[in-house]
């Protein structure tokens, strides 16, 4: 819970505080944040599930950030940038969407 | 590819105990199904991080203890500082995605708003066209048959007037090689080839000259400006095909012979500039449409009185007119706006 917690203070500062992102980073911006988006929604899964841990949500979260960012990074030294990207974001769409259902299952049990 | 073909192979041995009797519920031996698809149906079906899992199963057998705050602080800060930076990166995703748009909807109402402009003007200019044509058809209606044909002529002559005749077609193109947004480059056809081409073709006896459907009228400038080639300040594109009415023999010659011949001989054969000539039995141009009349003059002071003010108001404009209706109107008038003194007359009046 003390993730979830700190994430939250992060919203919120990062909401009031208003932070510019460095120019170089910015392509990475897109990616990141759906990257961001499967933790979360993993997060949210586990904790239905009742194996949330906080330790574990904080890793996949800074791993996939970094590793998206790093692919996409990767693939533009390569000249197939936008391929790569697209290749991230399926895998991690259909990720969303399998964890999105078993949410919805958890919830509304259907 | 792989599709088997049905029947007797399906009984052979298939490798693995799995070919017999009942399907064997062993993953490892066999290939599965979907075995060619085991990365989408690692995606789907086990989209949990198995972390989760593992933790689980081991605060479940207690091998894992009470974490220390020391270990509480260091995830509260990662939590936080990930938080900052996905709410960052989110906003910066957002926000210039907004100014941009804002810009575009500046420069497209702008656009919209001068083209709208631009057609009026247009309109205006068409309206006020077909007035001055209509006021001088009336004037030189009432004048006499030698009068009229004299004026048409002189329209001819200065432009004014569509054309069609016998004549030539001289197509000139740039070289393939040629850079197109270097305007420097001499693979390109230059503003001064086409003025070489077109003024051997008026000396060789054409009587009316247009290039891409533009009129060469005896005020019309040929220059370039950047990469395009502009005639009456209208920018032409590539390839240029210059159209004459004449006499197509003597101005083919023209074209072989002389200055003009080197240069076009020049361009083909150094620059790999395309330069087609091909004599037309009909050829039609356009007419350049009114020109500003800048100078008038009534001959020998042949006119009576009352058409000398009706020239005056059809062709000037109305702080001219005013003065000269005021002053006592010898037999010639003259009439000059200020902006062009001295510049070339696009005569149609001042036939002599």
């Amino acid at each position: 819970m003390i993730a979830v917690f700190g994430l939250v203070v992060g919203v919120v500062a990062g909401l009031v505080l208003q932070p510019t992102v460095p120019a170089e980073l910015q392509p990475y911006l897109p990616i990141a944040v759906v990257a961001a988006l499967d933790a979360i929604f993993g997060g949210v899964r586990a904790m239905l599930d009742g194996i949330f841990d906080d330790r574990v949500f904080l890793t996949s979260f800074l791993s996939n950030v970094i590793v998206a960012g790093l692919i996409v990074f990767l693939g533009d030294q390569l000249g197939v940038g936008s391929q790569l990207s697209t290749a991230v974001v399926v895998v991690l769409g259909i990720r969303i969407f399998s964890n999105a259902a078993a949410i919805r299952r958890h919830l509304f049990k259907a | 590819m792989t599709a088997r073909p049905p029947g007797p192979q399906d009984a052979e041995p298939l490798p693995g105990p799995a070919a017999h009797a009942e399907p064997a519920p062993v993953p490892a031996a066999g290939r599965r199904p979907d075995a060619s698809m085991t990365l989408l149906t690692e995606v789907d079906r086990s989209p949990l991080d198995p972390g989760y899992a593992l933790v689980a199963h081991r605060r479940a057998t207690g091998e894992k203890g009470r974490r220390s705050p020391a270990r509480a602080a260091v995830l509260l800060v990662t939590a936080a500082v990930l938080g900052i930076g996905v709410t960052a990166a989110a906003q910066t995703l957002l926000q210039p995605a907004a100014s941009a748009q804002q810009a575009r909807d500046v420069l497209e109402s702008s656009i919209v708003e001068r083209n709208d402009a631009v057609a009026a003007l247009q309109q205006d200019v068409e309206e006020l066209s077909a007035q001055i044509a209509a006021l001088q058809s009336r004037l030189v209606g009432d004048a006499d048959g030698p009068l009229r044909a004299e004026v048409e002529a002189g329209a001819v002559q200065a432009g004014q007037l569509p054309v069609s005749g016998p004549g030539l077609v001289v197509r000139l193109s740039d070289a393939p090689a040629a850079v197109v947004d270097d305007p420097e480059d001499p693979a390109r056809v230059q503003d001064l080839d086409l003025q070489v081409v077109v003024n051997g073709l008026w000396a060789a006896g054409a009587e009316a000259i247009a290039i891409n459907d533009q009129r060469i009228g005896p005020t019309t400038a040929i220059r370039s400006a950047g990469s395009a080639v502009l005639v009456d300040l209208v920018p032409l594109t590539n390839p240029y095909r210059v159209e004459v009415v004449g006499n197509a023999p003597a101005l083919q010659t023209a074209l072989t012979q002389g200055d003009v011949g080197e240069l076009l001989g020049a361009l083909r054969a150094t620059y790999g500039i395309g330069v087609d000539v091909s004599a037309q039995d009909s050829v039609s141009l356009p007419g350049a449409g009114q020109a500003t009349l800048r100078y008038a003059e009534v001959p020998d002071g042949a006119l009576p009185e009352p058409l000398v003010s009706p020239t005056a108001r059809a062709t000037t404009d109305p702080g001219t007119l005013r003065e000269q209706s005021v002053s006592p109107s010898p037999p010639a008038v003259a009439a000059s706006t200020p902006d062009a003194p001295g510049a070339g007359a696009d005569d149609e009046g001042s036939g002599s």
